[in-house]
């Protein structure tokens, strides 16, 4: 039936079948107006509302002639309001109708009833919004159980964990044959027997020296068994594991066609099953070379879009995916720049990168330390080789260019002390811009006590300049902070997440960290840092760091919906109320109202009123 | 309508001291009946109900919570089994039949309400052929005709327009939402309902 009223929502899904039996008989509906008041700020409500079409807005009185005209939150279809005036006895806030809207009404009577009976039920609405995406977030994954077998059956043999495998020729002795193979970090090597290949593995060339009295200049050819089972490259991975556990083999050998493509291990599949991290994180180890190493760069947007979907927390992924990329960029800058110059440079990446939350390959935002006493004519070349590899590994050219490939982001440690003090006694706009991307650097590649002794000097500069923090902190009022766009039906009233979301949240905490000497780069660590200096309180914190994982979580949503081409690149912060699930919205309301919370917080820390 | 007035003014004098002598005093309260009737035929000297569904309407509320919902089979099919089902409670089929208690329940829940619906005249011309017979009346009940409130609102501000009177049309320039099914009896006394509420607070959209 349409427009039946749906139980099957939170907090209606955490009643019994009794309850939710009793409250459907009790329900009236409710007609309003455009700009209808339905309940006052100051007065008691007889209803809790469920709305069935239209939008209604709720307004803090008292700030009604600001620009946004007080509006707290919006509440569009399904959406509930009405029920903390009913617990508090009185409603702090007026609702009042954007347009023409039909509600669902629950007496109060009822509503109270539910309360005292279902205490799960009672608990939905008291609780914070951590406690809160905890409820949902564990009644989501009950709900999706097992959706995440579907990516492993799917994956094909060619495209997942093939491995390089390592190919002698016969008449290559056992002893070579055991060094290369330690020398390639490998379990098994193939042998070329004219036409045809033979495996041999560690077991094979240990038991063929120890127990079948073989010299150590004994052709491999004879030890290696040619029966070999094989796959296609376009098979699906799954097939090798069905034929590996059939034949209780380890590894299978895969064709192109009639052409050898590789191994596929057992190892590997059973940890592609498990996590593809793991794979990723061997390939990235693994790699000799740029072109490898490039290979498994490219591996890791699926590999966040394949965790996310399957469940894990946004802020693990962004964990694990900080670590990949770090190693990724701490590796190729090995590669390409000289060994003798590693302990006396430091790269730094910085942004988003830095602080380890970037949930795809977000722009380069890098930077370079030399040492005083470094004379390196090649740095500017080998620095711009180093942007377009990593260009290459589908890291995209920073618009701004913060790269090590502009002379202005690569300085000597004096440099860098003097430049950071004249960003922070200047005061200008581009200036604490560039202070910001800055602390937010992390060393990952060469010496990092380089990094530390500039960051130390910065400290001291700063000092406890009450006005630079001021300064420093204004951008968080740069964005406005939309509640209301949950009633727009049009795509076109979207929400730039980043700015009026997640920005506000970062750069305050970025504020904080900095006054207060905390080194840690990561918002969630910083946050749990400043709590625990009691510089803001735990539940606050806690919350912060909910919301910001809430709207991570909605942007990745959509970049992953441009990187598939269902969106354009350009709106990939743009989130509009249409394309939101009932508990998406529920969660993006809740945290966009602590943004707005925590930036008035700021605002009166820092002074920022002027 | 004089026939009516006239008729009713008979009905009145003899059911004044019936159960139901309230119908037939004037109603000074803010609440309307919708009302809704699903029949096997358009003809409505052979139509038979199949269900009959009203809900109350207080201001700008449709009160879902206080309705009737009564589901009735031709009498030949009814058996013992099937009583459960159409919601009458035993107690209400104590010396009746099903019809009968049916039809008694709803005056019970109508008593002097105005009634209010689509198409109106029709269901109560067919209620009246099966009241009339059992209890010796015809509904004296104020009606209001749905898709006239409609017109009367759209001719207010273009006198000249001959508007589409069609259910789903009045229902889609109203903006309100099909509630339940679509010729189910409650469903269609819900969203008539839930129209007559939005007619009388605002302006119909041109």
């Amino acid at each position: 039936m349409s427009n039946q009223f749906d139980v099957t929502h939170p907090p209606f899904d955490l009643l019994t079948k009794d309850e939710q039996d009793q409250l459907l008989t009790r329900l009236d509906i409710g007609y309003f107006s455009n700009d209808e008041l339905i309940i006052e700020a100051g007065q008691s409500s007889n209803h809790v509302f469920v709305v069935m079409k239209g939008a209604v807005a709720e307004i803090d009185p008292r700030l009604e002639d600001n620009s946004d005209g007080g509006v707290i939150r919006e509440y569009a279809q399904e959406d509930l309001f009405g029920a903390i005036s009913i617990i508090n006895g009185t409603s702090r806030y007026t609702f009042r109708t954007l347009e023409e809207t039909i509600a669902w009404l629950i007496p109060k009577a009822v509503f109270e009833v539910l309360m005292e009976s279902n205490p799960a039920f009672a608990a939905y609405f008291q609780n914070s919004l951590s406690e809160k995406a905890r409820i949902i977030e564990s009644r989501r994954s009950q709900q999706q159980g097992g959706s995440d077998m579907s990516a492993f059956m799917l994956a094909k043999v060619g495209k997942s964990v093939l491995r390089e495998p390592v190919v002698l020729e016969s008449g290559t002795s056992i002893l070579e044959a055991t060094r290369t193979m330690r020398e390639q970090l490998s379990d098994c090597l193939l042998v070329r027997k004219g036409s045809q290949y033979g495996m041999v593995t560690r077991t094979d060339l240990l038991e063929g020296v120890v127990l079948n009295d073989h010299e150590l200049n004994t052709d491999i050819a004879e030890l290696a068994s040619y029966n070999l089972l094989t796959v296609q490259k376009e098979d699906f991975l799954f097939n090798a594991l069905v034929l590996m556990t059939r034949h209780k083999i380890q590894r299978v050998v895969v064709f192109d066609g009639v052409e050898l493509a590789g191994l596929v291990e057992l190892t590997d599949v059973l940890s592609f099953f498990s996590s593809q991290s793991h794979v990723i994180g061997l390939q990235i180890e693994r790699a000799a070379n740029i072109e490898e190493l490039a290979r498994a760069a490219k591996g890791t947007t699926a590999l966040v879009s394949g965790l996310v979907s399957q469940g894990v927390k946004i802020r693990f992924a962004m964990d694990l995916l900080a670590a990949l990329n770090s190693r990724i960029i701490a590796k190729a800058f090995e590669y390409i720049v000289p060994a003798e110059y590693h302990d006396k440079v430091c790269l730094l990446v910085m942004g988003s990168e830095g602080r380890g939350e970037q949930v795809l390959k977000t722009d380069q935002d890098n930077a370079l330390i030399l040492a005083d006493d470094l004379d390196w004519p090649d740095c500017q070349k080998v620095m711009d080789k180093f942007t377009l590899t990593l260009l290459d590994f589908g890291y995209p050219l920073c618009k701004g260019n913060i790269m090590v490939s502009n002379p202005e982001w690569v300085k000597t440690e004096t440099g860098w002390k003097e430049q950071l003090g004249k960003w922070s006694r200047k005061v200008d706009g581009t200036g604490l811009m560039n202070l910001a991307i800055y602390v937010d650097g992390a060393p990952v590649a060469g010496n990092q006590a380089l990094f530390q002794r500039v960051r130390d000097n910065l400290y001291t500069q700063l000092g406890s300049d009450k006005v630079f923090y001021s300064y420093f902190a204004m951008p968080i009022r740069n964005f406005s902070t939309p509640l209301n766009f949950f009633g727009g039906l049009k795509r076109s009233n979207a929400i730039d997440i980043k700015k009026g979301g997640i920005f506000p949240i970062v750069h305050g905490v970025r504020t904080m960290a900095l006054q207060n000497k905390i080194i840690e780069t990561n918002t969630y660590k910083r946050l749990e840092k400043l709590a625990e200096l009691k510089i803001i309180k735990n539940d606050f914190a806690d919350n912060l760091a909910e919301a910001l994982s809430v709207m991570s979580n909605l942007r990745l949503n959509q970049q992953l919906n441009a990187a598939e081409g269902q969106a354009d690149d350009e709106d990939a912060n743009l989130i509009s109320a249409v394309d939101l699930n009932k508990l998406d919205r529920d969660l993006l309301r809740e945290a966009l109202h602590l943004v707005k919370e925590f930036k008035a917080v700021m605002t009166h820390r820092y002074h920022l009123e002027r | 309508m004089v026939l009516k007035t006239i008729r009713t003014a008979t009905d009145r004098w003899s059911q004044k001291d019936s159960e139901f002598s309230s119908m037939f005093e004037p109603y000074t309260g803010d609440e309307v009946i919708a009302l809704d009737c699903e029949m096997t035929s358009l003809d409505t000297q052979k139509a038979e109900l199949v269900s009959i569904a009203a809900v109350k309407i207080k201001g700008n509320q449709v009160l879902t919570s206080d309705k009737l919902d009564i589901k009735l089979q031709k009498p030949e099919n009814l058996t013992g089994e099937s009583i459960k089902v159409h919601r009458i409670r035993g107690v209400d089929l104590l010396g009746g039949e099903v019809l009968g208690d049916a039809l008694q329940q709803l005056l019970e829940f109508i008593d002097n309400r105005p009634i209010m619906g689509y198409n109106i005249a029709y269901d109560i011309t067919v209620l009246n052929r099966f009241i009339r017979p059992r209890f010796g009346f015809s509904l004296p009940n104020k009606t209001i005709e749905l898709s006239q409130c409609y017109m009367a609102q759209l001719q207010r501000a273009t006198p000249d327009i001959e508007p589409d009177l069609k259910f789903e049309t009045i229902a889609k320039k109203l903006d309100v939402p099909m509630v339940g099914q679509r010729h189910t009896a409650l469903g269609d006394a819900i969203t008539t309902a839930l129209m007559y509420v939005r007619l009388l607070k605002d302006a119909v959209p041109t």
